[in-house]
């Protein structure tokens, strides 16, 4: 038997395994787990207790970028200082549709870009968005899918997008040039799906909003909300400016500075270990996608599943690999999460550095599609979650049927993005 | 009793956790702890630390053997780094021939298996690779770390957020500051994977090393593959090895200028701030390709993937491949040769300064009687004539 077809037994054990545990309504983290142990025994390699640890810590480093940030982000919210934002935008530019979208942009991009995760969007501003949204005449189908695109925009977002992070560090390229690639086609593209989403409606009946959202405390004001902001940033840039002359802390620990601040400076008494165990509680299925996912991952290595996909789809002609991006990276978010980065995103990204398209620039039109995938089955994690957040009686399909335009202005970009990377390289000098 | 189901799963999922830890514990202790094995060759007259030139390492896990063979005539010096990046193993096992056979008959050769020895104690998150390989000789078998290409992060964590090597400010990927192959020149008070390219650095001057040779593997997807890279001040040698070994050495070898754009490699920094000329080796290592269908011993040590060949097909390959791969004897022979050829080279033109090998197999004898033949029985030796990596 050729590598080829017992690689694709393996493969067909595995995804089997996924359905069938999927369809016997376990988790996702689980199905993906027992997906790797199946195709591990289907491989002939037993058991491998050393590889599923090895995989399991793959991701460790982002789980808790994310873990710190959420704390970061929630203390914030309890501390009163994202209603107080919301709660102050809303009166000052209430008859300013246009800023008004603007300013909702901003504080949608702002949590996902900062983490690399669109589910922290969703769950800091995107509750209180919903609200500003539905009394801007927009209805609640509509206003969840903008949150999730945006969500899903801010992910990808720099300074950190994880699909662009993963990806580089699997062809042993840095991750720098990625800021412009990254941050245009988001702005651009949440601008225009928030306008066009969200442009039919009526004017802002402010009394009504403003009672429904929570009240921020008294003594709440912009300098507590901005202040841990700014330590984040003042670590980041004296990380960058004194590089040879500080201790290196890591992201994880700048977000527990800013946390810090949070706490000290809230208004309102923060019950900290409560804030930690729901951030936790929380981020609980997330954590344990990634680290199934850094199994899954681990075992294809292992198996030779994740060559066999690659191999099959740098073979393809190019102009199918193009046009298949749409489909393929989408999909493979659904399934892998941020697993599609090594997966797909390495060998992809080898094939267009091989024929002289700029990688980073392929990689950033790359990152930007990724996130739709969350929207779809199996995991739909970010989907659901926005659904839930918003409140939405409606059907999910109504939700998914909105983002249909937006998803295709996307897709559109980032494919393009991708076949003339080399053209866009100057981006990545800026 | 009434049995909590809950409680129950709960408590076994625990176990399961618990022994799923234990096994898996015991699997890295035994790797990172795992001796290697070196017979001391004829030349071999002293085992220094990296820590004698520079004290920042002492005591820490990359404070590497540095094996000084020294011949009955003077000459210059030669260093040889194995183990820059231990993922690429053929470098470290050309490193070890040459400390166990080499005879040195005029200058000295320094060696380090193991240049970041922190590196060869983890395999890659996401990479499955084997945790060690064994290489067959004929009295038995000698098993080697299979390493990573970074420094373990239990020896140097947290990684910024974006990496910025010392001194030119360029930005590079966070997790390349443990990437002793980004790092050089190092910094006396930087991360231990830093320290390790200052104290090399230190001991390059200290020792008046002539030429630093850094061996490494590649990805056959990779472009700068199966060449030798030269730092100007070695281009003229680099060259005529290039030449000498593709005419006569029975296998092509090509030359790279170190390009001044890409900063903190051996090829660079060496050659910019020490006296040194400066090469880097690089032999093809299918494991390393992003297309490898199984990840094992075996395609570690023969180098035959199917799904790589199916690339190479497709024209996705910088190096050829075909069904009998690249395996560990032929990438550990073309080593073997490269440098044999520099030395003779380097010796030729600089008589006073020479350095004169013999001893060491080249290309067609390591392929012919493989990699092991050239590794001796270890325990046969007095203990004054081993160490251990």
């Amino acid at each position: 038997m050729s590598m080829f077809q017992s690689t694709q037994i393996i493969l067909a054990v595995m995804v089997v395994t996924y359905v069938v545990i999927r369809l016997l309504k376990v988790s996702t983290e689980l199905a993906l787990f027992f997906a790797a142990l199946a195709g591990a025994l289907a491989g002939g390699a037993g058991i491998p207790t050393r590889h599923i640890v090895e995989g399991a810590f793959t991701y460790l480093d982002i789980i808790l970028i994310f873990v710190t940030a959420t704390l970061f982000m929630n203390l914030l919210k309890e501390s009163g200082g994202v209603a107080f934002v919301i709660r102050g935008i809303l009166s000052r530019f209430h008859r300013h549709r246009s800023v008004l979208f603007v300013l909702i942009t901003l504080l949608l991009l702002i949590p996902g870009a900062l983490t690399g995760a669109g589910s922290v969007t969703v769950l800091i501003t995107g509750g209180m968005i919903a609200v500003v949204l539905h009394y801007m005449g927009i209805a609640r189908p509509r206003a969840a899918a903008i949150i999730f695109i945006l969500a899903g925009l801010s992910a990808a977002a720099p300074p950190v997008s994880l699909w662009a992070m993963l990806t580089a560090a699997g062809v042993n390229m840095p991750y720098v040039g990625f800021f412009l690639p990254l941050l245009i086609p988001c702005v651009v593209l949440a601008l225009l799906t928030i306008f066009i989403l969200g442009w039919k409606g009526r004017p802002v009946d402010l009394e009504k909003a403003l009672a429904e959202l929570p009240d921020a405390p008294a003594k709440m004001n912009w300098l507590k909300v901005i202040l841990p902001f700014l330590v984040f940033f003042a670590f980041v840039l004296a990380g960058r400016i004194w590089p040879h002359s500080l201790p290196i802390i890591g992201l994880p620990m700048m977000f527990v500075a800013a946390a810090a601040v949070t706490f000290l400076l809230s208004p309102v008494k923060l019950d900290f270990l409560k804030v930690s165990r729901e951030t936790i509680h929380q981020l609980l299925p997330l954590i344990g996608t990634l680290t199934c996912v850094g199994i899954l991952v681990q075992v294809m290595t292992l198996t030779g599943v994740r060559g066999l996909i690659a191999v099959t789809i740098v073979t393809l002609p190019l102009t199918v690999v193009f046009l298949s991006l749409s489909v393929v990276l989408p999909v493979s978010e659904a399934v892998l999460m941020w697993g599609a980065a090594p997966v797909l995103g390495v060998p992809l990204v080898l094939l267009f550095n091989t024929i002289g398209l700029n990688p980073i620039v392929a990689l950033a039109g790359m990152s930007v599609i990724w996130p739709l995938g969350d929207a779809l089955p199996p995991t739909a994690i970010i989907g659901r979650l926005t659904k839930d957040t918003v409140g939405m009686e409606e059907s999910y399909g109504r939700m998914l049927a909105y983002c249909l335009v937006p998803a295709v202005l996307i897709i559109v970009t980032g494919t393009l993005m991708v076949v003339f990377s080399k053209e866009l390289s100057f981006l990545t000098l800026l | 009793m009434r049995v909590n189901v809950r409680s129950l799963r709960k408590a076994g999922f625990l176990l399961l956790g618990a022994a799923l830890m234990l096994l898996a514990g015991l699997s890295f202790y035994n790797s990172r702890h795992l001796k290697e094995p070196v017979v001391l060759g004829p030349s071999v007259t002293e085992v220094k630390k990296l820590s004698d030139y520079f004290e920042g390492l002492e005591g820490t896990i990359n404070d590497a053997n540095v094996y000084v063979l020294e011949g009955q005539e003077p000459g210059g010096s030669v260093l040889i780094l194995g183990g820059t990046h231990p993922e690429e193993p053929a470098g470290r096992l050309a490193t070890w021939i040459l400390a166990e056979n080499a005879v040195l008959e005029q200058g000295r050769l320094f060696l380090i298996l193991s240049a970041n020895r922190s590196g060869t104690t983890v395999t890659r998150l996401g990479g499955a690779y084997p945790p060690d390989y064994s290489i067959e000789t004929p009295w038995g078998e000698r098993t080697f770390r299979m390493g990573d290409r970074w420094s373990n992060p239990l020896d140097q964590w947290p990684d910024p957020e974006v990496y910025i090597h010392y001194p030119s400010r360029q930005e590079l990927a966070y997790m390349d500051i443990r990437n002793l192959n980004r790092t050089w020149p190092g910094r006396a008070n930087g991360t231990l994977t830093e320290k390790t390219c200052f104290a090399i650095i230190q001991m390059i001057k200290e020792e008046k090393i002539d030429i630093a040779i850094d061996l490494h593997e590649a990805e056959l997807q990779y472009p700068v593959i199966s060449v030798i890279v030269a730092h100007e001040k070695g281009q003229d040698l680099a060259a005529m090895t290039s030449m000498m070994i593709s005419g006569m050495g029975g296998f092509d070898l090509g030359m790279e200028n170190s390009p001044h754009a890409l900063r903190g490699l051996s090829h660079r920094e060496i050659g910019d701030h020490t006296d040194a000329i400066s090469l880097l080796l690089e032999a093809p290592e299918p494991m390393l390709d992003a297309t490898r269908g199984r990840t094992d011993r075996k395609l570690l040590l023969e180098g035959k993937d199917e799904f790589v060949v199916k690339a190479g097909e497709h024209g996705l390959l910088f190096e050829k491949i075909d069904e009998n791969g690249w395996p560990i004897d032929v990438r550990v022979g073309r080593h073997c040769s490269a440098i044999l050829q520099i030395l003779e080279l380097w010796t030729e033109d600089h008589p006073e300064r020479g350095v004169v090998v013999t001893s060491v197999p080249r290309y067609a004898e390591v392929i012919e009687n493989g990699t092991g033949a050239y590794l001796h029985d270890h325990r046969k030796v007095s203990p004054a004539r081993l160490r251990f990596e």
